[in-house]
Formats: structure tokens, C-alpha cells, sequence
């Protein structure tokens, strides 16, 4: 295993461990915190650290000595395209994590708009956001 | 109580433990990706195999092509979200014009009109060409609901009533929107049965039992077949979700505010 290579896989690593790092301390937050707003913000973290665990997952390591190139594609013509898609699919990263991660984004955001609509009707009924004070009041 | 959370917080702890183990050949990204990636990029822009989506950008041929229910009920689950909060606040959001009030700084509010135009010209760009560059209608509709956000701070809710972004009409877009999708959803499976032959519902390009598709590209512009339709309606959707759902927060505030 080559320096550079080695290197690289120490980033990825550095990236992995503050990932797993994030999660917990999200779900600390989540579990321990008592405010809603906290605890709305913890799961916002959550599930973005999960979002980008799975697009890290999905990623590919640059094969080669040249700097990373984009792979596109744009010749149409028969005799080209065998060997065009061939280089894309050799170079593309994993596209079906960023397909899921982009519905989880959207899910995420309305399910947060309706998080906020209801920390906001729990406030105007109860006058308070604190959920020890919420949850010994029972009803 | 304190228990409970204990036996949660080792169930967690032990079930990343079991991901990591399972998943540890995968989780340092290597040089190579799986055979399902290897065959999306494969077929996503490949005029010569059965099962290709014509679309150069692999992640919109997933996202509305190769599993393009998983993308309809996802925007279901919008809506039904959506829905849900309005429903939550029915009672408390009442729809006002308020007379009173300029807003912040004429500097604020003149670089927020000169900007106005270019936001909903990238969310346009970045919808309508979802199947050609990274983006989509997903995006594209967030990026253009982001004005309807900075025209609530910087003048009021009541202005963009004012300007008629009413509620009932965005509620009719989000409803023209959904309507739109799924009609394209089911445009070739209604073209299969008025031509006779045999058509999937959620057919984009022509499959080997199917042997229909819809248009690659209109005038030499590649629009992908359903791609580009879904990627229309869905901008339009999302951003008339958006700002409704915006409005009814704001427009809750404020008579909030006034009831003290």
C-alpha cells in the first residue's frame, strides 16, 4: 500500500469515526435532552449523519494518477458509446445511495415541518416545551 | 423509565456493532462499487440494452425510472405530512392581510426583488434539468420555496397574500402537481390500451414485453421520456407544499402575537 494510499484511506476513516461520533452524541440528545426544540435539532442531526453515512457508503475511490475527473457522458453515435459508458461505469460512484438519500432529505424535511407545527401546538396548550414538565402533567 | 432507555441504548449500541461487522468490507469506500450500481450506470444512458432509461443522470433514471413508486409514495408522504400539519393548525391560521407594517430597509427590500427572479430561475434550471445534470423537481421546487421564505422576512405573511399567493391557490398547484404525476404515471398504460398492445403502468422506455415508449427528446432537446414531466409537476408540487406550510407558520405567529 502506497503513502498516498494510505493516506487516503486514513481520511476516510477520520470521516467514518466522526460519523459514528456524531450518531451518538445525536442520540444522546435525542434520548436525554428534555426540551422539544433540542430534541427536534438532535433528530435533525441524526438524520443527517445517517444520510451522509449511506451517500460515504456509496462512494468510490479515484483509480488512477491523473486529478479526479467528472465522468460524462455526451457522444451518441454507435461506435463511441460501447467505450463511453464502459470509462463512465469504470470511474461513477454508487448512484442508488444518493437516490435514497435524496427521498430520506424530503421525507425528512415535511416529517421536521410537522415536528414544528406540533411543538408549537404543544406550547400554545401547555405553555411550555420542557418534556418533563409535558409529561407529568398527563393530558 | 430510566431502565427503559438503559435496554434502548444497548440495543442501539449493539445493533450499529452488528451493521459495522456485517458491512465492513463495504464501509471504507473501496475503487469498486456493487453489481446493482455497476448495471444503473450501465443501463442508464445506453440506447443499445432493453432496460435503459435514456437519461444521462443516473441518479434521476433511479430516482423516477428504475424505482420510480418508491419516489410516489414518497410523495404521498409528503403530502399526507403536509397535510397533516395543516390539519394540526386549523383552528389557529387564519388567512390576513395586514395593513401596517414597511417591512425592513429599503436596501433589504430592493436587493430582494432584484434577486426574486434569479431564485426562481435556478429552482426552474435545476428542476428542469434533473435528467441531464445533478438536481431534479425535488430540489428545484425547495430552491424556488426558498423565496416565498425571504419575502415572509423581509416584508410580511400578509404582502404575499397581498400579491395573491393565497392559500386555496397553492393548495390548487400542489393538487394540479400530484394530479400531473399521476397521470403521467399511467400515460403509457393508457396508450397500451388504446393501441392494443401490452404497456406497464410507470413505463418510461420501451421494455421487452412492452414494446411502446414516450419520446426520448422533442426538437433534438433530450427530455428522457417521463423524466422530465415528473421532474415538472414535482417542482411545482414541492414548492407549493413548501410555501403553504411556511405561510401557515408565520401567518400563526403573527395572530399569536396579536391575541397577547
Amino acid at each position: 500500500m502506497s503513502s498516498v494510499e494510505m493516506l487516503n484511506t486514513y481520511f476516510l476513516s477520520i470521516v467514518l469515526a466522526s460519523l459514528l461520533v456524531n450518531t451518538t452524541i445525536a442520540l444522546y440528545a435525542l434520548f436525554f435532552k428534555p426540551h422539544y426544540v433540542k430534541k427536534v435539532i438532535a433528530l435533525t442531526i441524526f438524520s443527517d449523519t445517517v444520510n451522509t453515512f449511506a451517500i460515504f457508503i456509496g462512494y468510490r475511490r479515484w483509480v488512477g494518477q491523473t486529478p479526479p475527473r467528472v465522468p460524462v457522458l455526451t457522444d451518441l453515435n454507435q461506435n463511441a458509446i460501447e467505450n463511453t459508458i464502459e470509462e463512465f461505469k469504470s470511474l461513477a460512484v454508487d448512484p442508488l445511495p444518493q437516490a435514497l438519500v435524496l427521498t430520506a432529505i424530503v421525507i425528512g424535511l415535511a416529517v421536521i415541518l410537522f415536528l414544528v407545527f406540533l411543538g408549537w401546538i404543544l406550547y400554545s396548550h401547555y405553555k411550555t416545551l420542557d418534556m418533563r414538565e409535558i409529561r407529568g402533567l398527563k393530558g | 423509565m430510566k431502565l427503559i432507555e438503559l435496554v434502548i441504548l444497548i440495543v442501539v449500541v449493539l445493533a450499529v456493532a452488528l451493521l459495522i461487522t456485517v458491512g465492513f468490507e463495504h464501509i471504507i469506500p473501496s475503487t469498486s462499487v456493487r453489481r446493482l450500481a455497476e448495471f444503473y450506470l450501465y443501463t442508464a444512458y445506453n440506447p443499445l440494452v432493453n432496460y435503459t432509461a435514456m437519461s444521462p443522470e443516473a441518479v434521476t433514471a433511479i430516482v423516477w425510472d428504475f424505482r420510480g413508486l418508491d419516489t410516489l409514495f414518497e410523495t404521498s408522504v409528503f403530502y399526507l405530512a403536509l397535510i397533516g400539519s395543516l390539519a394540526l393548525v386549523r383552528g389557529l391560521f387564519v388567512e390576513h392581510v395586514e395593513k401596517s407594517g414597511h417591512g425592513l430597509s429599503i436596501i433589504v427590500r430592493t436587493v430582494t426583488r432584484i434577486t426574486a427572479p434569479m431564485i426562481i430561475a435556478v429552482g426552474a434550471s435545476i428542476g428542469l434539468h434533473g435528467h441531464l445534470t445533478p438536481g431534479g423537481g425535488f430540489q428545484g421546487g425547495s430552491v424556488i420555496a426558498v423565496l416565498p421564505m425571504i419575502v415572509i422576512v423581509v416584508f410580511s405573511a400578509g404582502f404575499l397574500v397581498l400579491k395573491g399567493v393565497t392559500t386555496s391557490k397553492l393548495i390548487t398547484t400542489r393538487s394540479l402537481g400530484l394530479i400531473g404525476i399521476g397521470v403521467t404515471a399511467i400515460a403509457l398504460f393508457l396508450a397500451g390500451l388504446a393501441l392494443g398492445t401490452s404497456a406497464y403502468v410507470f413505463q418510461n422506455m420501451a421494455k421487452p414485453a412492452a414494446q411502446i415508449s414516450m419520446p426520448v427528446s422533442i426538437g433534438g432537446a433530450l427530455i428522457s421520456g417521463t423524466l422530465w414531466f415528473f421532474n415538472l409537476f414535482e417542482m411545482f408540487a414541492v414548492a407549493a407544499g413548501f410555501t403553504i406550510a411556511f405561510l401557515a407558520i408565520m401567518m400563526a405567529r403573527t395572530l399569536e402575537a396579536e391575541k397577547r
